[in-house]
């Protein structure tokens, strides 16, 4: 019966994909694109004049994957925001230098996601992470779910030099360095 | 009496009220300028500090990404504020930061500095330093402003207080007004005060003023009525007193007084005053009423004698001496004639009392001479009297003064001798016949002068009487007579008067005296048989509470002139002195031996004993035992001496 039981949460891993917290993806729909925001470099990063928020996803999460990207899309359609919001969903495997992206926000990852956090700092792409522990492989924001939506922010990824953010942004953030382990 | 300044009532309210506003304004003014000072300065630290609490996340968070570039920017921002002078950024004890503002440069000393310490963001580690230099400027603002508006507010001040005074001024003016118009007020002069219409206190005033006027006018009217009333009265009653003082009332005649006030006037007159003898016994036999009837009569018919002679004015002087004064002296003889003419005249007058014919005689006292004349004739109207004359006119050899003198002089040595302990008893011894041995003492009163002479009572017990002293020598008498006798086993008598023992007080002495010494069965009081002794109750009553007490009593100069047995029998005594003018010359005066021998047997008939004075020789001694007296006494057989024999 044990084995049954296990059998069937592997089959359901791997038809569904990562469990993933609803409410922690909705809170960070809802917050990181605003984060966007307030980067007073936003102008360098723009793809034809659009803002392209990347969704990074493995190819079973395409589904949650594709619900933030409407909750988003839903959330600025009628926004009035200085730049258009464009979502582009890409899967782990297909991402690419050639991927065009203001932010990358990415779901969680059996892969290597150095390749594209080392494209992210080159191109001085704003990097999002579901998941916190992606802040140590060079992610630059995270949040958590915890009294309330606590944003992390790995001060060492932090290129100054294309990511210039608003003072008030690092009001609010939690930073993490080498030495919070 | 010093005009007083004329001090403003409405200056003294006005001055006080901005004095005290004043000293309140200037007292809040110095206690808030230093709590504001404070509070001013504790802002600008505030606004320091919160500019560098606003940029110290900024600077932290930028320290802690490194974005130098970024805290550059942000002081070079903040330098821009004209109140910071300058911004130091450390880092971990290193200075990454530093900017002035040019005042700064400038040297400006009035600053104060902030610092914040910097921390990691979401930690507390501290990562470096924020020092802002913060210029005084803004607080200085401020202190000139506050300083500002208080003068102004203190300008303002005095400028309403000025414009107060003024309107108070205004409203107390009418009282000014009033107070001119009132200087001038008298009770006749009606002031008609405005104002009266004013609805206000000033109105009131003017009212109440007016309405006291009207009640002052009608008072003083009334005042002047009673006033005038008074001044009548005060008038007719000066007009009435000064005829009583000056007039008798009963007989019409001007009085003594009248007669000072005349006798001051006159140069060269005379007087004579008329004294109707025994007239006591007029008031005592008819009664007071018939008394003052014939003294109005006697005064009109003196009053008809003298009418025609226009220098003699009668006066009548007291009860029963009226005076005629003289104001131009006549020959001598005249003056004499006149004086004893109205003697045979009055002697001649007959004066009726319901049916009662009352005949009056006068004796006359004349000064020839007005310089103390009613002196002078009082001093020969008393010579007169004492020498039994109807007429003396005063006559310097009649050495009257010289009497009085001698008398005043006396009292003065027996005031002396009193004062000083000088009057003493002397003890006569009184024998007795049938055993010739001593029964007993009299204790005779003696003067010790300055002299050590002893001095005879015959000098000085008259005058001791007329200047009341005789009661202090009575008291001396038997003090020293008790002391002496308290201890002797002799019997002692003292002499009393009928005056003495009328005196409550010495009698009180005496019996004080007697308990004291306990001598009251040895002491035995000598009683004079003088005229009147008799009629007193008081004297009975005395002779009793004695002989109660166990003291005797002797009746002193019996037969002497007033002598009653009855009398006798009714003072109840136990001895009889028989009087020494009776033994005197008792060895051949027949009638004195029938009377001695007659007393003697009145006195054995009661059970009294007799005592024989003055005996002074042995014919006398040996007829007094004759005529069985039973004790004898005189200087045959012992002068008085100042102790008793077997002292």
């Amino acid at each position: 019966m044990k084995k049954i039981a296990l059998l069937f949460f592997i089959l359901v891993s791997y038809v569904y994909g990562y469990t993933y917290n609803k409410l922690l993806l909705k809170a960070q729909a809802s917050i990181f694109p605003k984060i966007i925001m307030l980067d007073k470099k936003l102008y360098e990063k723009l793809v034809d004049g659009k803002i392209v928020y990347t969704i990074v996803y493995e190819k079973n999460d395409y589904y949650t994957a594709s619900e933030i990207g409407r909750f988003i899309e839903a959330n600025y359609k009628n926004a009035s925001t200085k730049y258009a919001y464009k979502i582009n969903l890409v899967e782990f495997s297909e991402f690419s230098s050639e991927t065009e992206a203001t932010a990358i926000y990415v779901l969680n990852s059996n892969n290597q996601v150095q390749e594209l956090v080392d494209y992210a700092k080159k191109k001085g792409i704003i990097t999002f992470a579901y998941d916190i522990n992606y802040l140590k492989s060079g992610f630059l924001f995270s949040l958590m779910l915890e009294k309330s939506a606590v944003i992390y922010l790995n001060k060492d990824n932090l290129n100054s030099n294309k990511i210039d953010f608003v003072d008030s942004l690092y009001q609010i953030v939690n930073f993490l360095d080498k030495s919070s382990g | 009496m010093n005009k007083k300044k004329f001090s403003s009532l409405s200056n003294k309210i006005v001055f006080s009220i901005a004095f005290v506003s004043l000293a309140i304004t200037i007292v809040v003014f110095i206690i808030s300028s230093k709590i504001n000072k404070e509070a001013f300065h504790q802002i600008e630290i505030e606004k320091a500090t919160i500019i560098a609490q606003t940029i110290e996340p900024l600077i932290a968070v930028n320290i802690y990404l490194e974005m130098e570039d970024k805290i550059n920017q942000i002081i070079l921002q903040l330098i821009e504020n004209p109140n910071i002078l300058a911004i130091k950024v450390i880092k971990n004890d290193k200075l990454i930061n530093y900017i002035e503002s040019k005042e700064y440069k400038s040297d400006i000393k009035e600053s104060f500095v902030v610092k914040r310490t910097l921390t990691q963001p979401n930690s507390t580690k501290t990562i470096g330093e924020l020092v802002l230099v913060y210029s005084n400027k803004g607080y200085k603002k401020l202190i000139a402003k506050y300083t500002n508006l208080t003068l102004m507010l203190i300008v303002t001040l005095v400028v309403l207080f000025i414009l107060f005074g003024l309107y108070v001024k205004k409203l107390l003016r009418p009282l000014r007004e009033i107070s001119k118009l009132l200087k001038n007020y008298s009770v006749n002069k009606n002031i008609q005060i405005p104002f009266i219409s004013q609805n206000n206190e000033i109105g009131l005033i003017s009212n109440t003023l007016n309405n006291m006027q009207q009640k002052i006018l009608q008072y003083s009217k009334k005042q002047e009525n009673i006033n005038r009333f008074l001044e009548e009265k005060v008038n007719e009653k000066t007009l009435e007193l000064n005829a009583q003082l000056y007039i008798d009332a009963l007989t019409g005649l001007p009085n003594r007084f009248s007669m000072f006030h005349e006798i001051d006037k006159i140069k060269d007159g005379a007087l004579l005053i008329i004294n109707i003898d025994d007239f006591k016994e007029i008031n005592d036999f008819f009664g007071h009423v018939a008394g003052d009837s014939i003294l109005k009569k006697f005064s009109n018919r003196l009053k008809d004698i003298f009418k025609d002679n226009e220098f003699i004015s009668l006066k009548r002087l007291s009860g029963d001496e009226f005076a005629l004064l003289f104001a131009q002296k006549p020959p001598l003889q005249e003056f004499i004639n006149i004086g004893e003419k109205l003697i045979e005249d009055v002697e001649k007058m007959l004066f009726f009392h319901e049916k009662s014919e009352v005949s009056i005689r006068v004796t006359i006292g004349g000064a020839y001479q007005i310089e103390g004349a009613l002196e002078k004739a009082d001093i020969a109207l008393k010579s007169a009297k004492k020498q039994q004359k109807s007429f003396l006119l005063y006559d310097e050899k009649l050495n009257i003064e010289d009497e009085y003198k001698k008398n005043m002089e006396w009292v003065k040595k027996l005031k002396k001798a009193i004062e000083r302990d000088r009057i003493v008893p002397y003890f006569q011894p009184i024998f007795d016949n049938s055993t010739d041995k001593i029964a007993s003492y009299e204790c005779l009163i003696r003067l010790i002068d300055d002299e050590d002479s002893v001095i005879s009572p015959y000098y000085f017990l008259n005058i001791a009487k007329k200047s009341r002293l005789y009661s202090t020598l009575t008291k001396i008498m038997v003090e020293k007579s008790c002391i002496y006798f308290e201890y002797l086993n002799y019997a002692f008598s003292i002499n009393l008067s009928v005056e003495d023992i009328l005196d409550k007080d010495v009698v009180n002495y005496i019996k004080e005296k007697i308990q004291t010494h306990n001598v009251a069965n040895r002491i035995i009081f000598e009683i004079l048989e003088s005229e009147g002794i008799e009629e007193y109750e008081e004297v009975s009553a005395f002779i009793g509470e004695m002989k109660r007490l166990g003291c005797r009593i002797a009746v002193d100069d019996f037969g002497s002139g007033y002598s009653n047995f009855e009398h006798l029998l009714k003072l109840n005594v136990d001895y009889i002195k028989i009087d020494g003018t009776l033994i005197k010359n008792l060895d051949k005066d027949i009638s004195a031996q029938i009377i001695v021998g007659t007393i003697v047997d009145f006195a054995k008939r009661l059970n009294l004993l007799t005592v024989a004075e003055f005996v002074h020789n042995k014919e006398i001694f040996e007829k007094v035992k004759e005529l069985n007296v039973d004790r004898t006494q005189g200087y045959f057989l012992s002068e008085p001496q100042k102790s008793t024999i077997n002292n």
